[in-house]
C-alpha cells in the first residue's frame, strides 16, 4: 500500500488524515517528513524529548501501511551479532562432523593425495552459505519479501562502533557479509531511527538520514491528541487538563511531563471520575505527570494558581 | 543544480549549518518534487533534509526566512527602486493606479517615467530641473540628475556600482548598517544634492527643495533596502561564528557575564570532545561473558574443539581526571572561568574531582554536583578563594587527600599561575605526583615570559609536569587539549 501517489500536497494532506484515523495526531511537518522519505528513500532520524510519540509514528506507520514492524532496541554493547546477523555455530560444528564420517566414502577411488583434493574441491562449500546464517533485526528487514517497517529504537544508546555497522543499510540497503558477499533489500525497509540525543549522532549517520524534530505539542494539537486516545474524556476537563499539563512545560521542571505522560492523566483522572480539575485531585495525582520527587514538592505550591488558571483558560 | 538553491546553500554553510554535497542533491530532488510553490512545506521539508541538529533547525529556520523573503522581492535592485519611483509617481500625478498595476505600468513605460514626474512635479520645481536635464538628455550622469528624472535604472545602476566600489558584502555587523548607508550615498554623490537643496531654499524655492529632499529620501530607503539586504545574506550566520571567533580569541579575564553563557555551551562542546576522543575502546579483557560466536569461529580448525577463548568484556579507556585549581586573588579574573571549565568536565567525565585552593585546598566535586554552575562556581570562589595563596600547603593537602588514589590511568591537571608568595611550592611533592599519574598537566593564565618573574615558581614546577602551557584564552586551551589527547 502506498501513501505518495499523490500530487505532493494532496498526499501529505491525505498522509495526516490516514494517520489521524489511525489514531496519530501528526502535524504537516510530520506528514511532509513521511512523504519525502518515500520518495527520497531515505530514513528517518527522529529526534524530541522522551515522551511526544517518537516511538509511536513508526508503529503507526507500519500499521497504516500494513508493513512488518521490526524493531531494534539499542543499547551499550549492542553488537552485530545481535543486530545484524550470526552464524549458527552448532549446525556449522555438526556440518563438518558429517563431511567427515562421508569424506572417506567420497575420496575412496580417489589415488594420491593431489586427486584427492581435486575430488575435495568439487563438493560446493556450504559452511559458510545462506542456510547457516541467524538473521538478526537488520537482516531480517532486509531479507523480508514483504514491506517491513524497521525502527532502530534510541540510536544514542548505542557505541560509536554500532553506528558504523548501520551506515551501509542506511544509504544502500544492503548488508555485506563477509564470507558471503552483499545481501541487497527485495524489498526496500522504511526506515526510523529514534534518539533522545543522549549523544550526539555522528555527521556520517546524520547525512544518510532526514532529520525530523517533534517538539511537545502546542495546546490544540494536544487536546486533539487526547481527544483520539482517551475519547471518553469529557471536553470540560480535557481542555482543563491540557492547559494545565502547557502551564506546567513552561516550569523550571527536571523533567517536562510529556505527551505519554498527559493521556496516561487523562486515563487516570477519568478512573476517578473527575469531571473537572481542582487542587485535590491534582496534588494526588500529581506523580503521573512529574518524575522527580524534588518537582512535585516544587510545584506543590504553585498547583492552587495553576489549576485556577487552567480553568479560567477553558472559560 | 539552479542558482538560487546553491547560493541558499552558501547561505547556510555560513551560519553554520554544513550542508554536505549529498544533502544539496536531497534538497534539489526536494525542490523537484514539491516546487516552490508553498513556501511553509517546502521550509518544513528543505529543514529535514538540510538541517540535522536543533541547533542548526533554528540557524536554517532562520536562513530560510531571510533568503526566500527576498527571493519573492527578486530581481532585487530594480524592482525595489521602481516601487519607491512609483510612489513618487502615484504622488506627483495623482494616479489612480494601485500598486501591482502602477508596477507592471512602470516597468513597461520606462521612458515616460521621467515626464510623468516632470508633469506632476511642475510648477515651482520647473526652473531649477530643466537646466540639467537638458544639458545631460538621455545619458544623465549625475546622482542630481537621475533624481531629478526619476531615472530608476541609472539610479539602480549608480547604486550597485556605488555598492561594489565601497565594498558592501563587507558588512558584518547590524551596527555598520548607517555607516555603509552613508558611504554608498556619498559614493554615489549625496553631496552635490545636498548642496543644491540649500541652495534652493536659500532661493526661496521652497516647494522645489521640499521635492528633492523627498525623492532623496526615498532614494535613502531603497539604498538603507539594499544595505539590509546585504547584512542578512552575509552576516545573519557570520556574526555567530564572528562573535564566537572573537569570544575564543578574547583573553579568559575580559569575558563578560552576558557572554558566559555562550562561553558555557563552548567548554562543554570542548569537553565533551574530550571525552568522546577519550572513551575509545582499548583492550579486551580476559573475563566476562565468553564470545561464543568468535571462539567457535576461531576453533574450527581445531576441530571444533574450544581450545582458544575469546571474550566479549572490552575494557574503555576511562580517564581519571583529578583537577586542582587555584582561585586566589592573584588569578581571580580567570578563576571563573577556569572553575566553569572543570564544571563542564564534570558534567562530561564520569570520573572527575574537582578542588580548588588559595590557602588550603578543598574538593568542591560535591558542590559541583549539587548546584548548577551560576551558583556553584560563585560558591567555591567564596569558600577557597580570597587568602593568600601558598602552593606548598596545597601541594600538601592535595597529597594527603588523594595521594593514593593516583594510578597510572589518572591525569592531573592543575590551574594556576604559580606564584607561591615566597612560600616553598613543594615540587617534590608534585614530582611523586608525576611519578604515579599517567601525565600532569599545567595551565598557567601567564604569558611564558613572566614565568618565575617575581614570586613565581614556574621554573620550580614545569620539570615536574608532562606539560606546562600557557592558557589565556579559549582557543589556547583547545589547543592544549588536542594536543595531549594526540600523545596520549
Amino acid at each position: 500500500m502506498t501513501l505518495v501517489d499523490k500530487e505532493p500536497t494532496a498526499a501529505i494532506e491525505d498522509i495526516q488524515k490516514r494517520f489521524e484515523s489511525a489514531g496519530y495526531i501528526c502535524d504537516m511537518h510530520i506528514a511532509t517528513c513521511i512523504y519525502l522519505s518515500q520518495k527520497l528513500d531515505k530514513p528517518i532520524l527522529v529526534e524530541g524529548p522522551p515522551g511526544v510519540g517518537k516511538t509511536e509514528l513508526a508503529k503507526a506507520t507500519a500499521e497504516l501501511m500494513g508493513a512488518d514492524l521490526i524493531r531494534l532496541q539499542c543499547y551499550e554493547g549492542l553488537d552485530e551479532s545481535k543486530a545484524l546477523y550470526e552464524w549458527k555455530y552448532g549446525k556449522q560444528l555438526l556440518y563438518t562432523q558429517i563431511l567427515k564420517e562421508k569424506l572417506g566414502d567420497l575420496l575412496e577411488d580417489a589415488q594420491g593425495l593431489d586427486a584427492s583434493m581435486d575430488k575435495l574441491h568439487q563438493f560446493g562449500d556450504h559452511f559458510f552459505s545462506e542456510q547457516f546464517l541467524e538473521a538478526r533485526p537488520l537482516l531480517q528487514a532486509i531479507k523480508s519479501e514483504k514491506q517491513t517497517v524497521l525502527l532502530i529504537d534510541e540510536i544514542d544508546k548505542s557505541d560509536h562502533e554500532f553506528e558504523a555497522y548501520l551506515l551501509e543499510i542506511l544509504s544502500d540497503y544492503q548488508i555485506t557479509v563477509p564470507e558471503i558477499g552483499t545481501i541487497k533489500a527485495k524489498t526496500k525497509p522504511i526506515v526510523f531511527l529514534t534518539s533522545n540525543n543522549s549523544r550526539e549522532m555522528g555527521d556520517a549517520l546524520k547525512r544518510r538520514c532526514l532529520h525530523l524534530y517533534i517538539p511537545f505539542p502546542d495546546s490544540d494539537r494536544e487536546r486533539q491528541i487526547i481527544e483520539t486516545r482517551v475519547p471518553e474524556v469529557s471536553e470540560n476537563l480535557r481542555n482543563q487538563l491540557v492547559a494545565f499539563v502547557q502551564q506546567l512545560r513552561t516550569q523550571d521542571l527536571k523533567k517536562l511531563p510529556a505527551v505519554s505522560e498527559t493521556i496516561d492523566w487523562a486515563r487516570t483522572l477519568l478512573l476517578l471520575h473527575a469531571d473537572s480539575l481542582d487542587t485535590e485531585i491534582v496534588r494526588n495525582t500529581l506523580n503521573m505527570l512529574l518524575k522527580f520527587e524534588d518537582d512535585i514538592d516544587n510545584m506543590h505550591i504553585e498547583i492552587p494558581k495553576m489549576v485556577a488558571e487552567a480553568k479560567k483558560v477553558t472559560r | 543544480m539552479n542558482r538560487p538553491l546553491a547560493e541558499f546553500v552558501d547561505m547556510l554553510r555560513y551560519a553554520d549549518v554544513p550542508v554536505s554535497i549529498g544533502e544539496v542533491l536531497d534538497a534539489a530532488r526536494t525542490i523537484d518534487l514539491l516546487g516552490y510553490s508553498d513556501r511553509n512545506l517546502l521550509k518544513s521539508a528543505l529543514s529535514q533534509v538540510m538541517a540535522k541538529t536543533t541547533d542548526e533547525m533554528v540557524s536554517f529556520d532562520q536562513c530560510f526566512d531571510d533568503f526566500f523573503t527576498i527571493d519573492t522581492d527578486l530581481n532585487l535592485g530594480e524592482n525595489l527602486l521602481e516601487q519607491v519611483s512609483d510612489i513618487d509617481e502615484s504622488e506627483n500625478s495623482d494616479s489612480s493606479d494601485g500598486g501591482e498595476d502602477a508596477q507592471l505600468a512602470a516597468l513597461d513605460n520606462l521612458e515616460n517615467a521621467p515626464s510623468a514626474s516632470g508633469d506632476g512635479g511642475g510648477g515651482g520645481g520647473e526652473g531649477s530641473a530643466s537646466s540639467p536635464s537638458e544639458g545631460s538628455g538621455t545619458q544623465p550622469s549625475t546622482l542630481l540628475e537621475m533624481l531629478e528624472q526619476a531615472d530608476r535604472t541609472g539610479l539602480t545602476m549608480s547604486m550597485n556600482a556605488a555598492a561594489e566600489a565601497i565594498g558592501l558584502s563587507n558588512i558584518v555587523l547590524s551596527t555598520q548598517r548607517g555607516l555603509f548607508t552613508r558611504r554608498v550615498l556619498d559614493e554615489m554623490g549625496l553631496a552635490e544634492v545636498n548642496q543644491e537643496i540649500s541652495d534652493r531654499r536659500r532661493e526661496d524655492n521652497e516647494e522645489g527643495a521640499e521635492e528633492l529632499s523627498r525623492r532623496l529620501s526615498v532614494l535613502f530607503e531603497a539604498t538603507r533596502d539594499m544595505v539590509e539586504r546585504q547584512l542578512a545574506l552575509t552576516s545573519a550566520g557570520k556574526s555567530n561564528q564572528f562573535r564566537q571567533e572573537v569570544l575564543k580569541k578574547i583573553r579568559l579575564s575580559n569575558i563578560e557575564n552576558r557572554d558566559f553563557r555562550i562561553m558555557r555551551d563552548m567548554v562543554r562542546k570542548m569537553a565533551r570532545r574530550l571525552t568522546d576522543m577519550n572513551s575509545r575502546v582499548r583492550k579486551v579483557k580476559n573475563r566476562g561473558h565468553l564470545d561464543i560466536r568468535k571462539t567457535m569461529r576461531r576453533n574450527v580448525a581445531y576441530d571444533g574443539l574450544l581450545f582458544e577463548t575469546h571474550w566479549k568484556q572490552k575494557e574503555k579507556d576511562r580517564p581519571k581526571v583529578l583537577a586542582v585549581c587555584d582561585v586566589s586573588g592573584s588569578v581571580a579574573s580567570v578563576a571563573r572561568f577556569l572553575l566553569l571549565f572543570l564544571y563542564s568536565m564534570n558534567e562530561v567525565l564520569p570520573n572527575v574531582r574537582s578542588f580548588a585552593f588559595s590557602g588550603t585546598l578543598g574538593e568542591i566535586t560535591d558542590l559541583f554536583e549539587r548546584h548548577g554552575p551560576e551558583e556553584a562556581i560563585p560558591e567555591a570562589i567564596e569558600i577557597f578563594g580570597g587568602r593568600s595563596t601558598n602552593y606548598g600547603r596545597a601541594m600538601e593537602d592535595f597529597r594527603d587527600l588523594v595521594f593514593d588514589e593516583i594510578d597510572s590511568r589518572t591525569t592531573v591537571i592543575f590551574l594556576g599561575d604559580g606564584r607561591s608568595n615566597g612560600a616553598d611550592p613543594r615540587a617534590d611533592i608534585l614530582r611523586d605526583i608525576k611519578k604515579r599519574a599517567k601525565r600532569v598537566i599545567w595551565l598557567n593564565p601567564e604569558r611564558k615570559s613572566v614565568w618565575g618573574t617575581g614570586d613565581s615558581e614556574m621554573t620550580k614546577i614545569a620539570p615536574n609536569c608532562t606539560v606546562a602551557e600557557v592558557c589565556n584564552s579559549l582557543s589556547k586551551l583547545e589547543l592544549v587539549i588536542r594536543d595531549l589527547l594526540k600523545t596520549s
